[in-house]
């Protein structure tokens, strides 16, 4: 969730689409975590008209999330080089 | 049977009675918005509640999201209990990564405390000795030793039950922040 607004905000549908497209989670299920991270100081919010239909809620990644989001990546990319090395140690046995 | 907009946003409203009035309604707004861009996108009302899945689950987690919350305000026992509850709620994966450590914790905890109590009060039990015409002076100087170190280990117990509680908590929350759920399959 993080990785997808690190490039630009986006709005509530549009990131549950994204995400629903990718995971087998239930879509209602992202709201809770779009507020358990916006209340954890890592997104923000506002709200902007669209050209069609009512107002939309934006997210937004704050410094403290993208910094966390730095975080994260480092250690998913140590974590899968870990297992690379592993794969490819016993497949070359 | 498919819930329409209407069912759907009443059952989910009436989970979440014990959230305030207005965190209620921001919910309700996100899903209301939720549903405006499904049918702007051609989709009907009931495929939209079938995609979102049951009110009941996603009740689930704001509620767990919300004992969170109330734990961090005040660190009582039962506030603790609850918050762990509902997490450990949400799904079977939870029960293991949740419940498994809470237990050695609380084992830990509990039977440090019991420790000390028990060192604590060890003097009362030359006391009753004196009663029974058994006593004898190296106990009460031993007794007296295990007291001390009892008032010492729960001195420790109380910095260790702390911090447990707090790193334990912070551990719930990181829990939560993460998507459950398999990669799908192209």
């Amino acid at each position: 969730m993080l990785v997808l607004l690190d490039k630009q905000d986006r709005y509530g549908y549009e990131l549950v689409q994204k995400i629903s497209d990718q995971i087998e989670i239930s879509e209602g299920s992202v709201y809770p975590l779009l507020r358990r991270l916006t209340k954890e100081e890592y997104f923000t919010t506002y709200l902007q008209e669209s050209s069609e239909g009512p107002p939309r809620k934006y997210y937004k990644l704050t410094d403290k999330g993208r910094e966390y989001l730095h975080e994260l990546l480092t250690e998913w990319n140590e974590f899968s080089n870990g297992v690379n090395q592993l794969i490819e140690e016993g497949v070359c046995k | 049977m498919q819930m329409n907009k209407e069912q759907f946003l009443k059952q989910l409203e009436a989970f979440l009675k014990r959230l305030s009035l207005e965190e209620r309604q921001d919910i309700l707004q996100d899903y209301k918005e939720y549903y405006a861009m499904g049918i702007e996108k051609g989709k009907s009302e009931q495929e939209i509640s079938a995609s979102l899945g049951h009110p009941k689950q996603i009740a689930k987690e704001l509620l767990a999201s919300y004992h969170l919350d109330m734990v961090e305000q005040t660190t009582s026992s039962g506030n603790i209990l609850r918050a762990v509850w509902a997490v450990i709620g949400l799904g079977f994966f939870n029960i293991l990564i949740v419940l498994g450590p809470f237990c050695a914790l609380a084992g830990v905890v509990i039977s440090g405390w019991l420790a000390s109590v028990a060192f604590i009060l060890s003097p009362l039990g030359v006391l009753i000795n004196l009663f029974l015409g058994q006593f004898r002076m190296s106990d009460m100087f031993f007794s007296l030793g295990l007291c001390g170190i009892g008032i010492f280990i729960a001195m420790g117990m109380l910095v260790a039950t702390k911090s447990l509680t707090k790193g334990f908590i912070r551990y719930l929350k990181f829990n939560i922040t993460f998507v459950k759920g398999g990669v799908k399959h192209e």
